[in-house]
């Protein structure tokens, strides 16, 4: 036919069509396993065809809600998962065979699907019809997520494992899922986003063909199996042109280094959740227009559009969404699909010179970056040698930097600032959803019932099978299904790998790096660093402390980076220490403050423990105490009773506002007690 | 930015006795209580000119109560490169050192650099060094390197001056190649090396001049046997080369640590025994007195240059009947004053 217009798209038959909609996704998960389970068949029952399911920390770190650094945890972020029983109730009523189920899941990842598999036999359903993912992509834990379980060489082995028993017994498992979203939240430019995340997938293929044990169809099937989670920002023409050059790149890559043949297995398939970093405590209200403007990104280009859309909420930074507000916000995904006219043409942008400027200078330097980290010898290297994170945190210190000076707009924030006060943060619940504290005692009868009633035998020895396929370097799945069958525990299953493997503390990336802020407030802090140090003879030292399992990092970074700039010495250690951890460097390093960052939800139960270890040590009144983070003003009362002297939150973006207080406090402090 | 005045005028000193707080601080020191040993060590570290007056008195108690203090500490140094596992090896060698020897007690001072902008600095070595868990017997503390020049940090000496007599052995680890790792030496018994294998670290160190301090040298991330076979063979022509030291025809990288070289694997856990043996193993090169000589003669330089180190060289029992390393300050500086005026 001659006469096809070039805005219609046609069908194979030559018909004029319109696309399907992507995937609208919500991520849920909270309380317990009866309390989500209850969520999900609700949302299955009003349409929704997968599930995407959010664990609590514990859960993604390993360790069972019994174990003490599990206690604040339990049910906070996401629902918690001991043994194969809370699966059985978490999946109650629900057909595994018929949904597709993608976890948000790292460092545990085979357990979790070994728990899968396992319900899957106990209800004798046909293990080739699970779909689903788990997102099982460590390099991005080690550089921003913090769910790591095992060191990098380890993890990577196991994710090897995972691909090569899915594509024999699953092979409609995802069993990773290469994600950029939470590099762009840690900082990442379009062109770190695009590199490293594209350095992951080659580093986990190089690692699946170094094993060898598919033959070139296999492998290729493999290739075709790589889904990316990519994020999308505010500057949606630049990150719609990253989709382009993603899809372009990744074809490159297939062809190139793999040698892939069918086009289908070269896709870019991607789902998106859009940029959250960006969203603002203050004016929350205008969160809704960003995640509408962020959402076009991924939307507009038909050639790079998204396979399924995950939208925050207008709330992100005060707390965890209520239904409501996620409800809000998939009624907008439902408009823009629906009401408009966005499904019914070709790629509007394909031919523009504009966008195809942009999309060669995004894949000249994403090609460049990805060389050079290849040529320092992969992705695996470039986690130990802290490469990819020092990157990750100049360019965060860049854009705080910039927001502080005004140089970036922050409407809100640093612009139009003063506005009416806003009436959605008005009611009772202050806007945000909390988890009930008392129903983490469910999970925890759940689990002693379970261990009361399994087979310790049994337990010991497939954990004793455990260790040695381990120690033997063999595919650990069967062993992991054999555990998950006996009931063994995720702290049991994680903790024996541990024994084995050992335990990992990446770099952090903060050594070193400098702030390029020149304020007269920066003068200011400096001014009182100088008399401190004439009075007592030393700079000011402050710890910074990250306690719990809150892999939240930016805020610990920037601060140790904002009080190295204005004159501090600052000890920062990393994240997911103990309360012990952190109140034994600082009485080591015999520092003049404390500063704890904490954004995941268990600050009442965590600052307690500080204050218990702080006491125990005689030391409670000695070192005063700031605390910075996603902190709900109802809770900062409490927190000051405790004996908190400040309590900082993303309205708090000023760096040297905040250094001058801390400043304040410090020799306020000195000028009590000496 | 006006920097910190790191030569206060000194004054005269009394002879006093020790003041109750600061005996009682002392004394839990002993007994491994961190914190009042941490804050002792602060005052170790004041650069304020008064903090001179109470080291003075603890000095003065602990070497009249010799019996109170009987450890004696040897202190060690680990240099090198950035990243090339320093502080992961320390923290090994740590763990085994406390299960060889169920007395000793280890002190680990960690350097890093302060910015040259802020003065302010990260000091991120405890990364590698947590423990999860109390341990009585190690003591881990973090230092900025202090725009000091002179290399090893004044409060790193400052801060073994204490330690010494309440650790076993102390730990110092010194970050960069240049004038802190040739300083180093001043301070320590036994000086290790840490390089990364293959890295064209000999390379770098040997036209740095820094091959000649170390006693010993180490090969970390040795995590398999191949790399530990070739880096051995790599170093040993280097030094060779270098005619640094005579190397016997054995050439064998198993008996390594008969010349000097450990080859270690602080994340596999490798070579770590055979390093912890040497360091049980390390003799005595300098006493407390040849160090505080040293520093004393840097601090003068410092402030008075080669004329002040003339002085001392040309009248050297200015410096008699000076108990503690305060007074010795004291006392040089009245001397050189004297032929200012
Ligand atoms: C970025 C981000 C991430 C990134 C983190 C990257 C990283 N390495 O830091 C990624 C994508 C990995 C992530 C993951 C998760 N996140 Co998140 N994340 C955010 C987000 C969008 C921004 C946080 C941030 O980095 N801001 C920038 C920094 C610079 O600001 P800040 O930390 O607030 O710090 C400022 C002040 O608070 C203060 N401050 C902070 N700390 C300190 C300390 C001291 C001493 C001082 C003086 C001051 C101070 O000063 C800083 C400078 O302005 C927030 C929501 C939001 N918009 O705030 C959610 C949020 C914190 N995340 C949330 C959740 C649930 C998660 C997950 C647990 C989801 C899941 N179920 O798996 C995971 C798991 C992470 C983990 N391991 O813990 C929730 C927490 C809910 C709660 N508290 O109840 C939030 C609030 C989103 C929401 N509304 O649901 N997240
Ligand atoms: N493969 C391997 N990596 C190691 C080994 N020892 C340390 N590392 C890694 O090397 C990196 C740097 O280790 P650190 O111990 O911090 O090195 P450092 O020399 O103290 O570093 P600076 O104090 O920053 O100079 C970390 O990522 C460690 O995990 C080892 O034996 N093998
Ligand atoms: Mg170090």
């Amino acid at each position: 036919m001659s006469d096809k217009q070039a805005h219609i798209i046609y069908d194979k038959d030559g018909k004029s069509s319109k696309d399907k909609p992507w995937i609208f996704r919500t991520y849920a998960g909270h309380t317990n396993v009866r309390k989500s389970n209850e969520l999900y068949r609700s949302n299955l029952g009003k349409g929704q065809t997968g599930l995407s399911i959010a664990f609590d920390l514990a859960t993604q770190c390993g360790y069972s809600s019994n174990e003490d650094i599990a206690k604040p945890e339990i049910g906070k972020v996401g629902v918690p998962i001991n043994t194969l029983d809370d699966f059985a109730i978490l999946f109650d009523q629900i057909a595994i065979d018929d949904v597709n189920t993608s976890m948000t899941i790292n460092g545990t990842s085979m357990w979790l699907l070994s728990l899968y598999v396992a319900l899957a036999e106990e209800r004798g359903i046909d293990l080739a019809k699970l779909q689903g993912t788990t997102q099982n992509d460590l390099i991005k834990e080690f550089l921003a997520r913090g769910t790591y379980v095992f060191p990098p060489d380890q993890s990577i082995k196991l994710i090897v494992d995972m691909y090569e028993y899915c594509l024999r017994k699953i092979p409609k498992w995802n069993p990773s899922n290469v994600c950029s979203y939470h590099l762009q939240e840690a900082g990442a430019t379009p062109v770190q986003e695009l590199a490293y995340s594209l350095v992951t997938a080659i580093t986990v293929l190089d690692a699946i063909r170094e094993r060898n044990c598919f033959n070139a169809d296999e492998f290729e099937q493999c290739v075709g199996r790589v889904s990316f989670f990519v994020n999308a920002g505010m500057r949606f023409i630049e990150e719609m042109c990253k989709m382009r050059a993603f899809t372009e790149l990744w074809d490159e890559i297939c062809q190139q280094r793999y040698g892939v043949k069918n086009p289908k297995y070269r896709l870019f398939r991607y789902g998106v959740q859009v940029n959250s970093l960006g969203l603002t405590e203050e004016q929350p209200e205008n969160n809704a227009w960003r995640i509408l403007i962020e959402a076009l990104g991924v939307t507009l280009s038909r050639d790079a559009r998204c396979r399924a859309l995950q939208l925050p909420a207008w709330n992100e930074a005060l707390s965890l969404p209520r239904p409501w507000d996620q409800q809000w916000s998939l009624r907008l995904q439902q408009i823009l699909a629906y009401e408009t006219d966005l499904l019914e043409y070709p790629d509007l942008f394909a031919g523009s010179p504009v966008v195809q400027s942009k999309v060669e200078e995004l894949k000249a330097q994403a090609r460049d970056e990805i060389q050079k980290i290849l040529d320092a010898g992969g992705g695996i290297e470039a986690i130990k040698t802290g490469y990819m994170k020092s990157q990750l945190v100049i360019s965060q210190a860049e854009r705080m930097a910039k927001i502080n000076t005004g140089e970036q707009v922050v409407v809100g924030k640093n612009r139009w600032a003063d506005g009416i006060a806003s009436p959605l943060v008005g009611g009772n619940d202050g806007g945000v959803f909390k988890v009930d504290p008392e129903s983490a005692a469910e999970t925890l009868h759940a689990l002693e019932d379970t261990i009361a009633k399994r087979d310790a035998n049994k337990v010991k020895a497939c954990l004793e099978k455990l260790k040695e396929d381990a120690k033997a370097g063999r595919n650990l799945m069967e062993a992991s299904i054999a555990c998950a069958h006996a009931r063994v525990s995720t702290g049991e299953w994680a903790g024996t790998l541990r024994e084995v493997y050992g335990e990992y503390r990446p770099p952090t990336g903060v050594e070193g790096q400098s702030l390029a802020l020149e304020n007269a407030k920066l003068q200011q802090v400096r001014a009182k660093v100088q008399t401190f140090m004439d009075q007592f003879g030393h700079r000011p030292r402050i710890v910074v402390g990250k306690p719990g399992l809150d892999g939240h990092s930016n805020g610990a970074e920037m601060i140790s980076v904002a009080a190295r700039h204005a004159g501090f010495d600052v000890i920062y250690f990393g994240i997911r220490l103990s309360a012990v951890d952190i109140v034994q460097s600082a009485i080591e390093e015999n520092v003049d403050v404390i500063g704890i960052s904490l954004l995941s939800g268990s600050h009442n139960e965590i600052i307690a423990q500080l204050m218990n270890e702080l006491e125990q040590e005689g030391a409670r009144d000695a070192i005063p105490v700031v605390l910075g983070g996603i902190i709900p003003q109802g809770d900062i009362p409490a927190l000051m009773a405790q004996g908190i002297k400040a309590v900082f939150t993303p309205k708090d973006y000023d760096l040297m506002d905040i250094m001058n207080k801390v400043m304040d406090i410090v020799l306020e402090h000195k000028a009590k007690r000496g | 930015m006006s920097r910190h005045p790191s030569s206060p005028t000194i004054a005269a000193l009394k002879n006093q006795p020790l003041a109750p707080d600061l005996l009682q601080q002392l004394q839990q020191a002993a007994a491994f209580k961190k914190w009042p040993l941490a804050k002792l060590i602060s005052l170790f570290e004041n650069r304020n000119s008064d903090a001179a007056q109470t080291r003075h008195d603890i000095a003065r108690h602990i070497q009249q109560h010799p019996q109170d203090f009987p450890r004696d500490a040897r202190v060690i140094g680990f240099t090198g490169t950035p990243g090339a596992g320093k502080s992961s090896l320390i923290a090994e060698l740590c763990r085994a050192l406390l299960q060889m020897d169920a007395n000793i007690a280890i002190a680990v001072l960690a350097v890093d650099p302060s910015s040259q902008i802020s003065g302010g600095s990260i000091l991120g070595d405890r990364t590698r060094m947590h423990y999860g868990k109390k341990e009585e017997r190690l003591f881990f503390r973090s230092q900025a390197s202090n725009l000091e020049l002179g290399g090893v940090s004044e409060a790193t000496f400052q801060a073994t001056r204490l330690l010494r007599h309440l650790f076993d052995l102390i730990i110092i680890e010194t970050v960069g190649i240049g004038q802190s790792e040739i300083d180093i030496q001043f301070l320590t018994d036994h000086t290790f090396l840490v390089m990364q294998p293959l890295a064209g670290d000999q390379i770098q160190f040997m036209k740095s001049g820094i091959m000649e301090v170390p006693d010993s040298f180490i090969v970390n991330k040795c995590d398999e046997e191949k790399l530990a076979r070739t880096s051995y063979h790599m170093l040993r022509s280097s030094l060779k080369q270098a005619r640094l030291v005579e190397l016997g025809a054995l050439d064998d990288y198993r008996n390594a640590a008969r010349e000097q070289i450990f080859l270690t694997s602080a994340l596999k856990h490798l070579g770590i025994d055979t390093l912890a043996q040497a360091v049980l193993n390390i003799p005595r090169r300098k006493t407390a007195e040849q160090c505080e000589t040293c520093y004393l003669k840097k601090g003068v330089q410092r402030r008075y240059g080669e004329f002040g180190l003339r002085i001392l060289k040309n009248e050297p029992d200015v410096l008699t009947g000076a108990t503690t390393f305060e007074e010795k300050e004291f006392a040089a500086q009245a001397a050189i004053q004297r032929h200012i005026r």
